[in-house]
């Protein structure tokens, strides 16, 4: 059935002043992959708090589609379960939950059997008939990469995901990562989900930028007057970007062997952080203003020579150690993962920009697994005073860095050089901090949260476009082909770190040779 | 007790959180001296937070303890320094008397603290003549001040005089409002307190009920309705007057509606007519019961136009049922906030909205239109 056209509607003068001066219009959420842990950890909870906080539509259904055999009464429990355990809102209002999981639905198929795509429609249908629903359509692929391409060709033959047309029923479609597993995949899957959709109708979800301090990040460049006209290759040294986790492959060692760090987290979420870091002001905050901006960023990523590779990047696997108390196994150990495997769970960066602004400013990026604690922040680095007044004190005086904690504890922190009290002319390093936790006295809503209602009310600007995502496979995959060039020339000698430890000797040599030593977060 | 045994005792007792009394003139360098023992004390550096000075004038001694009370639970929210300052008509002194005490907020785990500060001044009346040159003595230099005028008893020109000069923003509850011919000596205040916003506890109180009754005409169903309204009906906790008449302001303002004439009802309520913008007549009445409620005050919202009517009921003190046209009655949720979370909320970005000022003056105007018959709740 052809989804009807919404009448045209007013504007409602009542929203003026109120908390949430936009609401989207009712719509519904068809979830893939409903049954996996995504849609019962993130996506449900999310979707709960903000019903909680009245951010959605009152009328607002969500259908949950997956190869598991389940009703709709059981798929509730179980989005129950989850929302009782991880949603923001807890514990669960009632009245709430009992208007919320009165919409929500399960339908069972296979996510590339054309059938099922037509029972699927069917069924939204009928929800949006039941519920007086104006035929507005969210598909979430919550599943694995290998589905997208075909799920998205499905929507396309069952007619669920018609191009944008001025009065019609919009359908949107947020693609979980990873997008590609390199550029030509990347490139692959961008022609094949235009084909049928476009651009538009496209959020790419990278949850790091639905993270409050991400956002804060410009907030806290561009509506303040003292910060960027410091942010350049005058004052600044360099950027120490940081994303620590302490957990290893978690079962999921089969996964992880074919991706490796630098396509779990550097190629997204770090390179994303790194563009909001370094872009340029936008012309204006909507969404391709801000896109346009990193993608400069992106494209502007200077290639590692050759003839610096090993002075620039850093590989490593963890060894077997000791994180929080335990011992853990090396990562040849994890069970699903090759005894031999090559495959990076550390990797540290050195990278330029070649652009006025950051001309000679080298942006250090590590991530790892199994490191001492979890910490994802950006450092920024100043250059010492020009002239050093105080002798031999000047020892102790430290530049000052500026630090931006994206998890946990989201917050800023500068540390400056203080006079300790007393005759003696002697400094001391102190930190002036900024939280959220204590300057708000809120917590910052779950990213998943601010990232779906962006994308029901239609806004691009925390969503990674197509070219975005092409730039950073371009920079990232010469350096997966170098690596695989080492592999097939039998270099399978990669540096070790022991769990618990902040990464190979190799990396903190990195630094030492330019003079400089990683930040401990 | 020597002076240093009696420094001794005083930080213990600050530390735990007691008030400790200290010379008028001596407030900040006995806070300084306590809050370096802290650090001294706690083997780390103490981290003294203020993200506003929250002056609160108050009159008698339950006045202050519910005072204290609000400071001690707004602390682990937004750190203030809390400056309070109370008329004790039971005071037998002539001279104002001052105390400290401490607010330290311990993070999860125990390692990180933040410490903000309560200062208390009694004084008998007439003392209140110096509490505008200790507020200007007292606040923290470039940190906001905010006014919490709550307290009807208070002297207007203790306000007027000397606390508006140093206040950034004004809070005030209508719901502490015992009649609504208070509501112009409030517009008064307001428009005496422009260019600063003036941010009301009231007001905050009934959003829970607007963000429902609002999301009634959000699409498909959009404006529309609100355009040919006829009839509006606001139900309300009985004293709750104040209340009312700002919701039925909020939608007059909103919807331009025109008020012509009021009128008392046989259920001691009263009845409003406007004109629309489009010549059509709107009926609103304000009808007061019995029934449970939160200081809200606001039993149910009901608007109808032509057949079709669009409501917001409570069902319950947490509760409401959501009812409109096109779709079946649904239960949701109630918001209600404590003072404390209130007063969080007004320091915000919500405590600067405009719509208030301007509802106000709008509540104002209605009850201006009352009739002036026997029995008037004048």
């Amino acid at each position: 059935m052809e989804p009807r056209a919404p009448a045209p509607t007013l504007p409602n003068p009542l929203r003026e002043g109120l908390v949430a001066e936009r609401i989207p219009e009712p719509a519904t959420m068809v979830i893939f992959g409903a049954s996996g842990d995504l849609a019962r950890r993130k996506l449900l909870p999310a979707l709960y708090s903000l019903t909680r906080d009245r951010l959605l539509p009152s009328r607002f259904a969500v259908l949950g589609f997956g190869r598991q055999a389940i009703d709709d009464e059981a798929f509730r429990e179980e989005m129950r379960r989850g929302c009782e355990e991880f949603a923001r809102r807890r514990p669960l209002d009632a009245a709430t939950w009992s208007g919320f999981a009165r919409n929500l639905f399960y339908q069972q198929g296979a996510y590339d059997d054309p059938a099922a795509f037509q029972r699927l429609s069917a069924r939204l249908a009928e929800i949006e008939q039941a519920l007086g629903l104006p035929g507005n359509r969210v598909f979430y692929l919550s599943t694995p990469p290998s589905t997208f391409a075909p799920v998205i060709r499905s929507l396309g033959q069952a007619r669920l995901a018609p191009r944008p047309e001025p009065g019609k029923p919009f359908a949107r479609v947020i693609i979980e990562k990873p997008f590609g597993i390199d550029l030509e995949t990347a490139r692959a899957l961008n022609h094949q989900v235009h084909e049928i959709l476009d651009e538009r109708q496209i959020y790419r979800i990278d949850h790091y930028l639905g993270k409050e301090t991400v956002q804060n990040l410009l907030v806290f460049r561009f509506a303040n007057g003292i910060f960027e006209p410091l942010w350049n290759n005058h004052f600044i040294d360099h950027v120490q970007i940081t994303g620590a986790e302490t957990v290893g492959v978690e079962g999921r060692g089969g996964y992880f062997e074919q991706a490796g760090i630098l396509r779990d987290m550097v190629q997204n979420h770090l390179l994303q952080v790194l563009s909001l870091a370094a872009m340029e002001p936008p012309v204006t905050f909507e969404a391709d203003g801000v896109r346009d901006e990193k993608l400069k960023v992106l494209k502007a990523l200077r290639h590692i020579p050759s003839s610096d590779f090993d002075r620039q990047v850093i590989r490593a696997q963890y060894a077997a150690g000791s994180i929080g108390g335990r011992a853990v196994p090396a990562y040849r150990s994890e069970p699903g993962v090759d005894a031999h495997s090559t495959t990076e769970t550390y990797v540290a960066l050195k990278i330029f920009i070649d652009s006025w602004r950051w001309a000679g400013v080298p942006f250090y990026l590590r991530s790892g697994k199994r490191l001492p604690k979890r910490a994802t922040e950006i450092a920024i680095h100043f250059k010492e005073a020009p002239h050093l007044l105080f002798g031999r004190r000047a020892e102790t005086i430290r530049p000052n860095v500026l630090s931006i904690r994206i998890q946990p504890d989201e917050g800023i922190a500068l540390n400056f050089g203080s006079k300790l009290p007393g005759p003696a002319m002697e400094v001391a390093p102190v930190s002036m901090e900024f939280r959220y936790g204590t300057s708000f006295g809120v917590e910052p809503p779950e990213a998943y949260e601010r990232l779906l209602l962006d994308c029901l009310l239609g806004d691009g600007t925390l969503f990674t476009r197509a070219d975005e995502v092409e730039a950073s496979w371009t920079w990232v995959s010469r350096i997966h082909k170098r690596w695989a060039e080492e592999t097939a020339a039998g270099d399978t000698n990669l540096p070790t770190y022991p769990a618990g430890t902040w990464g190979p000797e190799e990396a903190d040599r990195m630094l030492a040779a330019d003079g400089r030593a990683w930040r401990l977060p | 007790m020597s002076e240093a045994e009696r420094a001794r005792a005083n930080f213990e007792r600050f530390a735990r959180g007691e008030p400790i009394a200290v010379e008028v003139g001596e407030i900040e360098r006995e806070l300084g001296s306590l809050w370096q023992q802290a650090s001294q004390a706690g083997g780390s550096v103490v981290s003294r937070a203020v993200l506003w000075n929250l002056v609160v004038p108050t009159r008698g001694q339950a006045g202050l303890e519910k005072t204290k009370a609000l400071c001690d639970a707004l602390a682990p929210v937004v750190p203030v320094r809390a400056i309070a300052l109370c008329i004790d008509d039971a005071s037998g002194g002539s001279a104002l008397t001052a105390t400290i005490d401490s607010n330290v907020v311990s993070q999860p785990g125990g390692g990180r603290v933040v410490c903000c500060e309560e200062i208390s001044l009694v004084g008998p009346p007439g003392t209140e003549a110096h509490f505008g040159a200790i507020v200007r003595a007292l606040q923290v230099p470039g940190v906001r001040t905010a006014t919490l005028w709550m307290d009807a008893a208070m002297p207007s020109a203790l306000l007027a005089r000397e606390l508006l000069p140093a206040t950034r923003r004004l809070i005030v509850d209508t719901a502490s409002c015992g009649r609504p011919i208070q509501l112009r000596d409030l517009e008064a205040l307001a428009t005496r307190a422009y260019p600063r916003p003036v941010a009301d506890l009231g007001w905050l109180r009934l959003e829970s009920f607007r963000l429902l009754f609002a999301g009634l005409f959000d699409p498909p169903v959009g404006g529309g309705p609100l355009r040919h309204a006829s009839r509006l009906t606001v139900r309300y906790r009985a004293g709750g007057d104040v209340s009312a008449l700002l919701a039925v302001a909020w939608l007059g303002l909103l919807l331009d509606w025109k008020p012509t004439r009021a009128a008392e009802t046989s259920d001691g309520g009263l009845r409003f007519d406007f004109e629309r913008d489009d010549q059509g007549q709107v009926q609103a009445f304000l009808s007061p019961s019995g029934a449970a409620c939160d200081r809200s005050a606001i039993l149910a919202i009901e608007l109808v136009n032509g057949r079709d009517e669009y409501a917001v009921i409570r069902t319950a003190v947490d509760q409401a049922e959501v009812r409109l046209p096109i779709a079946p009655p649904r239960t949701v949720k109630l918001d209600a906030a404590s003072d404390a979370e209130l007063v969080v909320a007004a320091l915000g970005p919500r405590g600067r909205d405009p719509l208030f000022a301007r509802s106000l003056t709008y509540a104002a105007r209605l009850w201006s239109l009352e009739p002036r018959s026997a029995g008037s709740r004048r």
